[in-house]
């Protein structure tokens, strides 16, 4: 990846801190029923489990919204395809949330032209939100993706070190073995089009999906 | 082919269904079928308005039954697909139509040769306002080595109300069969009054053996079902749809969800067995316990 500038890191670390406040520290995006089902029970598991969502669910999926948001051609158009690829109910409240919440944050940096479009579409699923600010603004397209992935997947890796649990270490582990996914995902994304958009976690769309009804509950997805 | 007293049997094609062949050999020569459907209303009746058949498609059309809708049955007499075969169906209900669509057995996509593009099926539905439209095929069998590339469009007018499913079957586990390799690509789209509200494509990496292992992905099944309901009260159906698939079932894992005028059930199974049975669970729900159509033999 070529050298970042000062201001895109800038922009970068505070816009994808866990401290923004996008509320992303209540979604678990269905990991919290894979727990209960005792589909993941430690490290390896958790990171077999992101790293399938990466590989082939929201992660990739993600990827190639906010690299189209960023080029913003037609926005409305591309929140719409966004908010249309969610697989059940609260995986598109867990996007659109998170991106409404993060635009309305974001108001310091908003150009206001970006501002009006945005207030026009409403509710933004998350990529989108990230990826028209990011483009809005020339803050780096690579390294904004790159960033997105790592927040997102810290994100899941938390939720985990809470509900497997897992010690601080551990959690750590997954975090530094997932680098590679997250580099290779920011690979394979750069010119895809929206129409390669796929997926293939049906477990867990279905245990999101299970996490409507599941009995105790930390976390909203 | 048994009929009811009184029902006029439509049937627009002559002779019966060749022989299904299993292996079918890679040929030079694609096929290209192509079936266009609309139907209209007429005195308060869904009756066929135009139909254009070509290929190996053909599509019978059964005249509605007093409380049944107007059901037409897909029928592939190439007996399966491969080779870059390519299959385009275009479907028109026209407004306050009820309009029911299946298939004569299940669809079998076959190994595709050295060098063969994907096989396309590619298939449009249009609902106009205040119609009902059915789409409840039969499964379709993958067989190792397979290449598809399929896909739905559903274009819904207003307060139009779209049920469908499609199920896919990768190998037949009664048979031995297994699947090590795959390039498929499936994906629905569905658009109210011109605005996407839907999109799913499920696209398992190649080396499909990997994702049928992992939890994240099939957790170990071999056949998949997606059941979507499209309609105003869709989310009304939410709590019986989900004690359809709770019922406690070792070979079956599913979970139903409803959002935005949609009502998404997504099944996973050990045996398309076991997944006929649990989708037929489902749709007895969303169907209100109407029957099925005859060719689903049940």
């Amino acid at each position: 990846m070529r050298t970042i500038m000062a201001d895109d890191l800038l922009h970068l670390l505070t816009w994808l801190s866990p401290a923004f406040p996008t509320g992303g520290f209540a979604y678990s995006h269905g990991l919290e029923y894979a727990v209960e089902a005792r589909d993941v029970t430690d490290g390896a598991m958790l990171r077999e489990w992101i790293g399938a969502l990466l590989r082939y669910g929201a992660g990739r999926t993600d990827a190639i919204l906010l690299r189209h948001a960023y080029r913003a051609d037609d926005l409305p158009r591309i929140a719409a395809f966004a908010a249309a690829c969610a697989p059940t109910r609260e995986l598109a409240a867990e996007t659109l949330n998170q991106g409404t919440a993060f635009v309305a944050a974001a108001k310091p940096w908003l150009p206001p032209d970006l501002a009006a479009v945005l207030a026009a579409i409403g509710p933004i699923a998350y990529p989108v939100a990230v990826g028209a600010l990011a483009g809005a603004t020339g803050t780096d397209q690579e390294a904004t993706t790159i960033a997105y992935l790592h927040a997102w997947c810290a994100t899941l890796v938390l939720a985990g070190v809470r509900l497997i649990p897992l010690g601080q270490s551990a959690g750590l582990a997954v975090q530094a073995a997932l680098e590679p996914i997250i580099r290779a995902i920011a690979e394979q994304t750069r010119g895809a089009e929206l129409d390669d958009i796929a997926a293939c976690c049906i477990a867990a769309d279905i245990g999101s999906m299970r996490h409507e009804t599941q009995y105790t509950r930390l976390f909203r997805s | 082919m048994k009929r009811s007293n009184g029902s006029a049997d439509r049937s627009l094609i002559v002779g019966s269904v060749p022989d299904r062949f299993f292996v079918r050999q890679s040929c030079a020569q694609r096929a290209v079928g192509h079936i266009r459907l609309s139907v209209r209303l007429r005195d308060q009746t869904t009756v066929l308005d135009r139909l254009h058949q070509s290929g190996p498609l053909r599509l019978r059309v059964v005249r509605s039954e007093p409380d049944t809708a107007t059901t037409a049955i897909l029928l592939n007499t190439g007996g399966g697909i491969a080779g870059g075969d390519l299959n385009q169906i275009d479907i028109t209900a026209a407004p306050g139509t009820a309009l029911t669509l299946s298939s004569q057995g299940a669809e079998r996509i076959y190994r595709a040769g050295i060098g063969d593009l994907p096989s396309r099926i590619t298939t449009r539905i249009a609902i106009g306002a205040a119609a009902t439209l059915e789409y409840l095929p039969q499964e379709t069998i993958l067989f190792d080595n397979a290449a598809l590339n399929r896909s739905l469009r559903i274009d819904l007018a207003g307060s139009a109300r779209y049920l469908g499913i499609e199920s896919l079957i990768f190998g037949r586990a009664a048979m031995g069969e297994t699947i090590a390799a795959l390039d498929l690509t499936d994906t629905v789209e569905l658009h109210r009054d011109n605005e996407l509200v839907f999109r799913d494509s499920l696209k398992p990496p190649r080396d499909f053996a990997t994702a049928q292992t992992h939890r994240a992905m099939f957790g170990g099944a071999s056949a998949i079902a997606t059941i979507l309901l499209a309609a105003p009260d869709a989310a009304a159906h939410l709590d019986a749809v989900r004690e359809a698939v709770g019922v406690n079932d070792v070979a079956i894992t599913a979970g139903a969800s409803a959002w935005n005028g949609l009502l998404l059930v997504r099944l996973l199974a050990h045996t398309g067995a076991a997944l006929r049975v649990a989708s037929l669970r489902v749709l007895s729900v969303l169907r209100q316990d109407r029957p099925m159509p005859r060719v689903w033999g049940c």
